[in-house]
């Protein structure tokens, strides 16, 4: 049973990674925790199936213009919600987010919901599994983790080596620094915002074809994220990938071996540990922040 | 040349800088002295656009500079250099220099400053490639200021440079500050130390509650240091 609850575990294990990158980028620019990141994946999965789906445009195409759309509705939540609220304490903040992921949950609901089933995409590439010693591999599976893998790989690169990467790290780490330099704050913000649902879009629109939409699936994914965050350790994008795959095969794990209804709790049990014997998490990168 | 014109600014409800007056004349060093609380900060950061005011004139060279961005400011030539330094700790030395010049486009001439930089506190060079947090608080200081002049500024604000630092680092910072001087920056300093400000200032203008109290200039403050003293309570 091992092998098939590690490829299980790993997949969804990817998605987590995926989601929890875009929780980390946004977090290392504003340092805000995006609570309506969820919302954003599910949004960014509905485009994708309206495209594809219900307007019948090419895989690939539809893919993009998910994307891009998610990437527009982040930089909306930014000049609506964020921007207005750039001053405002910390607390402030928190409760746009969350109020924000209840606007797209509504909207959700409104134009995806109410239709008594989940939505599914037909999977981008041939859905018989391979075998690979002797474990069955869904293909898509592979593209799941090799999009996670990618997207890592490109914001490590992207923070360590682009003069825009470095603006949104010195933003984040002392904006009032970056406004003397003359970075313009504000809109480092709204790229930041933009590119963070742009992300939890192409993770919706990679893992769709895997799992069911619908218009709740955000909040339990954020869940799962943010546990893979405080994990890995807020900030740092490899820890994000790394805590998403241990959050994901440890609840295949939990889920086959001790009971089910384990799977679900898991990843309030490692956000509990965590918090409690190494708060910096495995690869923090900020240490702690007291109030 | 810095035209400060009856300048108010609020915090909520409580006005921390009262109709101040003064200019800062184009070469030369200016010093903005007072206590703890006495408007200092809230001063420069008005004239970096950080707050707004709430009355009042700023002008840079005759043009105004009051209720714009920070961004505008910078690419006017006016730029601070915060202080307790506000470099960037999890990034490298080089990298703190490159973003003081997120505001120019010209690459070879980033490359040169960031040289002459480098020529002006050579122990930056060593460290180029160390995180800043790894800095001691003198080097950080330094990093500040050539952060600052990666900007290309006509005028530099810089907020007690000589806080919580050696008495033989202030030396090397009084030194690097008249090199700068020297090479025709107009600098508006903000100083509790008299000692440094007496060894740099052409005017020095003392604030108590938010108003201008008195104001002297470089030679008295060097010779009479006693009459300042008394003003800052010490």
């Amino acid at each position: 049973m091992l092998p098939f609850l590690l490829t299980s575990g790993i997949t969804t294990g990817a998605l987590y990674a995926m989601v929890a990158i875009g929780l980390v980028l946004v977090y290392r620019s504003t340092g805000h925790i995006n609570f309506s990141h969820g919302e954003l994946f599910m949004l960014g999965g509905f485009f994708a199936y309206t495209f594809h789906v219900t307007v019948g445009l090419n895989y690939v195409v539809a893919m993009l213009l998910a994307v891009i759309g998610s990437f527009f509705v982040g930089v909306a939540s930014d000049r609506i919600v964020y921007r207005p609220l750039i001053k405002a304490p910390g607390l402030s903040m928190v409760l746009a987010t969350v109020g924000f992921s209840f606007l797209m949950k509504g909207i959700g609901r409104f134009f995806w919901g109410g239709k008594g089933e989940y939505l599914s995409i037909k999977p981008i590439v041939d859905p018989a599994p391979l075998w690979i010693a002797g474990i069955p591999i869904l293909p898509q599976q592979l593209i799941v983790l090799a999009g996670a893998l990618a997207c890592m790989i490109m914001f490590t690169i992207f923070f360590r080596s682009t003069l825009a990467g470095k603006m949104m790290q010195a933003t984040a780490e002392n904006p009032r620094a970056a406004y003397l330099v003359g970075i313009k704050v504000e809109q480092v913000y709204t790229y930041t915002w933009g590119a963070g649902a742009a992300v939890a879009g192409a993770a919706a629109v990679l893992m769709a074809p895997l799992t069911l939409l619908s218009p709740d699936v955000g909040f339990t994914l954020l869940l799962k994220a943010f546990a893979a965050t405080i994990l890995g350790g807020l900030g740092s994008m490899v820890g994000a990938v790394v805590g998403g795959f241990i959050v994901g095969i440890t609840e295949a794990l939990a889920g086959g071996y001790i009971a089910t209804s384990l799977q679900e709790v898991s990843s309030f049990i490692i956000i509990m540990v965590v918090l409690v014997f190494r708060p910096s998490g495995l690869f923090g990168v900020y240490g702690i922040r007291r109030a | 040349m810095l035209d400060v014109r009856n300048l108010n600014v609020w915090y909520g409800v409580t006005e921390v800088v009262r109709d101040v007056s003064f200019s800062v004349p184009t070469g030369s060093i200016v010093a903005l002295m007072g206590g703890n609380g006495a408007g200092k900060t809230t001063i420069l950061n008005t004239l970096s656009g950080l707050l707004k005011p709430r009355g009042g004139e700023l002008a840079l060279d005759g043009e105004s500079i009051k209720d714009r961005h920070p961004h505008d400011i910078v690419v006017r030539g006016l730029v601070q250099v915060p202080q307790g330094r506000h470099v960037w700790p999890g990034m490298t030395v080089r990298d703190n220099l490159d973003l003081g010049a997120v505001t120019r486009k010209d690459k070879d001439g980033i490359r040169a400053d960031i040289e002459e930089a480098f020529a002006l506190f050579p122990i930056l060079a060593e460290r180029r490639d160390q995180r800043a947090s790894s800095l001691s608080g003198g080097e950080q200081q330094m990093l500040a200021i050539c952060r600052a002049l990666m900007a290309k500024p006509r005028m530099l604000l810089m907020d007690e440079p000589s806080a919580g630092l050696s008495p033989r680092i202030v030396q090397e910072m009084v030194a690097a500050i008249r090199r700068l001087h020297e090479r025709g920056l107009t600098i508006l300093l903000v100083e509790q130390n008299v000692g440094v400000a007496g060894a740099l200032a052409d005017t020095a203008y003392v604030l108590a509650n938010g108003e201008i109290a008195f104001s002297t200039d470089g030679a008295e403050l060097a010779t009479n240091p006693d009459v300042l003293r008394s003003y800052l309570g010490r």
